[in-house]
């Protein structure tokens, strides 16, 4: 709790000095300050800060200033409902809703029972919002996505065949049974689909297998530790795909570059968001969050945390209250541009109040990410292994 | 078998036999620990552990080659490890063995916990330019850092061997196993073998985490799995069996290499598990039984 205090007073610092408790609209967060995922809570935090100053540079919600309620999860469950339910008897409008996709899920679905309207931001479970509720949002791109942009590459290259390895967690097999899913759509032969239990460090036996194969391309999903584990080992045994492509998560990180080094080089990887996207202001809020990280360069989890604050608080503006049913309902009806792309909450493939966003793909080239795809984008030309 | 297929299996029980290796150092440091102080050392991934977090510490600290962290590493499992026999296990007495045993499973949580503190949760990485250079040996592609972990296993089994029957001390060693009264009647210092011994395996696990740790990644619990595997690979082998634990160790990496290879990764700690259940119930006394030598 008393952590809670002195986050929502260093929001509320940076916000406003001026602010007082009975003059701003409140609304609620909650995410991983500590624990495994805090690096991610780290991101977010940031973003949240950019979002908040920015609303409030704007003039605020009604009349009143912004203020953010966080709540830290500690990257437990348990301690994300207790969190949750904070949130609830605080009154709060809405939730924004963060990283891990089962902690998600969970502090979603107690949300919903509650009739509390909230806004996921970085979570990209399919299940989330597939079949979802009436009061979960979410603006960031689904598991699917993840895989679609990828095969997509596949598909306009020509490849053949493919292979998959992916953990077993919520997000990865999201990830990888989509892969399957839209490989079957677009005509790839799938060669091998290899599921690991966390914990597993020796990828030789399956990249072996693959190697014999000898697929056109393969794809990973995996979590950070695990990336760097796979890439290394593929060198290793020389398999040698036309393209190695990574599901986002591990590969998507900076440390993946920096940890596996030359083993990394040519790996394609999904992604949320860069800073060359062509949104209006996408550069402005790269240089704020910079900023506000203290000059490390942000993820895209600070851009979705950002656009959920800027979300959240369109939604109440529109509301025109801080009522639940009528921000639900504005929500309902919402279209904005963000630094972070279009914002609007659909029904569609079994999803719903999902926003169709597609997602990029950025390759490592000479040690750095570089955009390869889509158009919008200005992409690098992609460099194949053969 | 086409040709594509035949490289792919040579190149996986190569690779099995090479990480079974290191199965073998770790199992052979608890091997000798349980053969001259019948102590099974739960904590003895933890020292692996141990052993991955100094070279981590010193490449980060100083740049330090990780083979070159053996200088530090070895010395340092070696002074942990005869501290702790001498002044929390010998003072547990001739109590029964379950004594040693929480004593032992203890240690392995202050390890993991300090470690936790120290360095966080999160896996950690150190990246060298020969992480991933490989040779090949007719069609046969195999990892510099893996070979060397290798090497590094023939070594360091070869030099206690010479040790254990080639030395002075490696005769107390062998007296202190087979009777430690006898021993001590004859003027062996058996606290003090004993404590010897313990130094022994425990700088045996701390090698074998320098030797992974270009392989793989650090984080403060890694020692769990590899105390399992330590245990199968002297269980296979016959506890308090040096040979035999160098046997099991391969026979573990090739059957967990082939099976992933052949059958399905999921199942992979399944294979070692199998064969450690048909050893116990087929031959209780471990592959090698009674007619090998013990220490």
């Amino acid at each position: 709790m008393r952590h809670t205090a002195t986050l929502t007073a260093l929001v509320l610092l940076t916000a406003s000095v001026s602010a007082q408790a009975q003059s701003t609209i409140k609304i609620g967060a909650i995410t991983s300050v500590t624990g495994r995922f805090a690096e991610f809570g780290k991101m977010q935090l940031a973003g949240f800060k950019v979002g908040v100053a920015e609303v409030n540079r704007k003039g605020g919600v009604l009349g009143k200033k912004l203020e953010l309620v966080i709540e830290d999860n500690a990257s437990d469950v348990n301690k994300g409902l207790a969190g949750a339910e904070r949130l609830v008897n605080a009154g709060v409008p809405i939730v924004i809703n963060e990283y891990s996709s089962s902690l998600v899920k969970a502090q979603a679905q107690y949300l919903a029972r509650q009739k509390v309207p909230n806004l996921v931001v970085a979570s990209s479970g399919d299940d989330i919002t597939k079949p979802g509720s009436d009061y979960i949002f979410r603006l960031n791109q689904p598991a699917t996505e993840y895989a679609r942009v990828i095969l997509n590459i596949f598909r306009d290259n020509k490849f053949k065949s493919m292979a998959i390895i992916a953990g077993t967690g919520a997000f990865e097999k999201s990830v990888a049974d989509a892969a399957q899913t839209i490989a079957k759509e677009y005509g790839i032969q799938v060669m091998d689909d290899q599921r690991y239990d966390k914990g597993l460090t020796d990828f030789r036996p399956v990249l072996n297998r693959i190697k014999a194969k000898n697929p056109d391309g393969i794809l990973m999903v995996s979590y950070a530790e695990d990336s760097v584990a796979l890439m290394r080992q593929a060198r290793e045994v020389g398999v040698k795909p036309r393209l190695f492509a990574g599901g986002a998560a591990g590969f998507a990180l900076p440390d993946f570059v920096k940890d596996a080094g030359t083993a990394a080089e040519n790996v394609v990887t999904a992604t949320a968001w860069i800073p060359q996207l062509r949104y209006p202001g996408t550069q402005k809020l790269n240089v704020e969050l910079k900023a506000a990280l203290g000059g490390a360069d942000p993820s895209y989890h600070a851009a979705q945390a950002y656009a959920g604050v800027l979300v959240a608080a369109e939604a109440v503006r529109r509301a025109g209250s801080a009522d639940r049913e009528k921000v639900k309902t504005a929500l309902n009806a919402l279209t904005m541009q963000t630094a972070y792309g279009p914002i609007v909450f659909k029904d569609y493939d079994g999803f719903r109040n999902q926003n169709p966003l597609a997602m990029i793909a950025q390759q490592v080239q000479g040690g750095a990410f570089v955009p390869v795809y889509p158009k919008t984008v200005i992409p690098k030309a992609i460099k194949f292994e053969r | 078998m086409d040709s594509a297929q035949l490289t792919a299996f040579t190149q996986t029980l190569a690779q099995g036999l090479l990480t079974g290796g290191l199965y073998a150092l770790i199992g052979t440091g608890l091997s000798l620990i349980f053969g001259v102080m019948k102590v099974i050392n739960f904590a003895h991934g933890d020292f692996l552990a141990i052993g991955m977090f100094i070279t981590l510490a010193l490449f980060r600290a100083f740049h330090l080659d990780p083979y070159l962290s053996l200088l530090v590493a070895a010395p340092v499992g070696f002074a942990l490890g005869y501290a702790i026999q001498r002044f929390v296990l010998a003072r547990l007495g001739d109590r029964l063995s379950e004594a040693s045993m929480l004593a032992t499973l203890g240690l392995g949580l202050i390890i993991s916990n300090t470690l936790l503190l120290t360095f966080g949760a999160q896996p950690q990485n150190i990246n060298v330019p020969y992480a991933i250079q490989t040779v090949q040996l007719g069609g046969v592609q195999l990892s510099i850092p893996l070979i060397v972990a290798g090497l590094g296993t023939l070594a360091s089994i070869g030099g206690l061997n010479y040790l254990l029957y080639r030395t002075e001390l490696g005769r107390a060693i062998r007296a202190t196993a087979q009777n430690p009264l006898g021993a001590e009647l004859q003027g062996v210092k058996t606290t003090n073998i004993q404590a010897i011994v313990f130094g022994l395996g425990v700088a045996f696990a701390a090698i074998a985490g320098v030797l992974l740790m270009p392989l793989l990644y650090a984080f403060p619990t890694v020692g769990e799995n590899y105390t399992t595997k330590a245990f199968i690979v002297t269980v296979l082998g016959g506890l308090g069996n040096l040979p035999g634990a160098v046997v099991g160790g391969l026979v573990l990496g090739g059957i967990e290499s082939l099976g992933a290879f052949y059958i399905s990764n999921n199942y992979r700690d399944a294979y070692g598990l199998v064969a450690f259940l048909l050893v116990l119930l087929l031959k209780p006394e471990g592959l090698f039984g009674k007619t090998v030598k013990r220490v």
